[in-house]
């Protein structure tokens, strides 16, 4: 127990020393740009053939638009945390960023679901890069099938 | 500006800042308000300046505990600042005397410059980012533009490369801002119109909030070094 908070307060300040001394590097390389994508299943054994991309981005933002995300941006700062976990599950980091990901899709698909009679899902992460002048896409990670109730299932 | 005065502005626009990103975790998944309804608290209180230094260890204590619940920063640069931020109020309360205090809050002063110089050499030394290729890759593929309409109306533009020159040399020169207090403050309110354009293109809006509160300590350090330590806030 005391071993365990010590080892958690120990992975805090590591994770707080960045802030202490930041490389402050932003926007440097324009490196490959993950997008999470969905698909809805049946079964968990389906691999998912109607993919579509989590959380597309508006078409337009007007002025009321802006200004209410000025002060309230919970949407798109979480769609940015999410490309954050999408980089983690890449680099294969820890289970942590998989978790991340399946729980706000779980959310969100809970919530937008409408009856959906699927209780599935999987997510894939798609890679954007620039190559040759074009702009390639690839599928680098697909998860397993997750249920889309908490607690149902994994 | 006196230390005092800069530390206290500090602290009211720090304490804007988190009440702000806290309002916007409340709607996250459920047990985010475990995090951010004390960062919500304890950031009232210090907005209103109670307990000003027992405020900041706790604000410290709540950062350890976030930073431990998502395994790093939630929003990328914007938490970095911030918690750089609150460790150098904590070293201001907790310094021994008023030399350490003032070292703490230069420390604080000089992040925020860093920031933007450093910024600008990592793009300065890639020769993408003087041809505009880079800009058009963020605009082309990035993550980043908020809408289908700023994508749309970037990609491609003739505007890219003259953007990042502009971007470069200005991060670049920022630093010399520090020799003057009215070319500073020019420089501060264009850094603030730096990041509210990159809100309006990208949606980042808690770096505005940030960003803004690091100003008041470069405005002391600025006194500090080479101006006559003009009145402009009696703390």
């Amino acid at each position: 127990m005391i071993g365990s908070f010590v080892g958690a307060a120990a992975n805090s300040v590591r994770l707080l020393l960045p802030a202490l001394f930041p490389s402050w590097r932003f926007f440097d390389v324009i490196g490959p740009s993950p997008r999470i994508e969905v698909a809805l299943l049946q079964t968990s054994d389906d691999a998912g053939n109607d993919w579509h991309e989590v959380r597309p981005r508006a078409e337009r933002l007007g002025v009321a638009g802006y200004l209410r995300t000025f002060f309230f941006n919970a949407r798109w700062n979480e769609t940015l945390f999410l490309v954050t976990c999408a980089e983690g599950v890449i680099r294969d980091e820890s289970d942590q960023p998989l978790r991340e990901i399946r729980d706000r899709l779980r959310a969100d698909l809970s919530r937008d679901a409408g009856g959906s009679a699927a209780p599935w899902f999987r997510f894939r992460i798609v890679l954007l890069s620039r190559d040759a002048g074009r702009v390639r896409r690839d599928v680098v990670f697909t998860s397993p099938a997750y249920t889309i109730a908490d607690g149902a299932g994994p | 500006m006196s230390a005092e005065a800069a530390i206290r502005l500090t602290e009211i626009l720090l304490a804007i800042a988190f009440i702000q990103k806290s309002v916007e975790h409340v709607f996250g998944l459920p047990d985010e308000r475990l995090y951010f309804l004390p960062l919500a608290a304890l950031s009232l209180l210090l907005l209103v300046g109670i307990e000003r230094d027992l405020v900041c260890y706790a604000l410290l204590v709540n950062a350890l505990f976030i930073l431990h619940r998502f395994q790093g920063p939630y929003n990328g640069g914007s938490d970095l600042l911030g918690y750089l931020i609150l460790v150098c109020l904590c070293l201001t309360h907790a310094a021994p005397d008023p030399r350490w205090r003032e070292y703490a809050l230069a420390y604080l002063a000089l992040q925020p410059i860093l920031s933007y110089f450093k910024s600008g050499w990592s793009k300065a030394v890639h020769r993408d980012w003087w041809t505009g290729q880079a800009l058009l890759d963020v605009f082309d593929f990035s993550v980043y533009p908020v809408s289908d309409a700023i994508r749309t109306r970037f990609k491609g533009s003739g505007l890219l490369a003259a953007m990042s020159w502009t971007v470069i040399l200005f991060e670049l020169a920022f630093p010399l801002a520090l020799l003057s207090r009215d070319v500073l403050i020019v420089a501060l309110a264009l850094a603030a119109a730096f990041h509210i354009a990159n809100f309006l293109l990208f949606g980042f809006n808690r770096f505005v909030w940030i960003w803004v509160a690091g100003y008041p300590a470069i405005l002391w350090l600025q006194d500090r070094l080479v101006g006559a330590g003009i009145p402009v806030f009696s703390g």
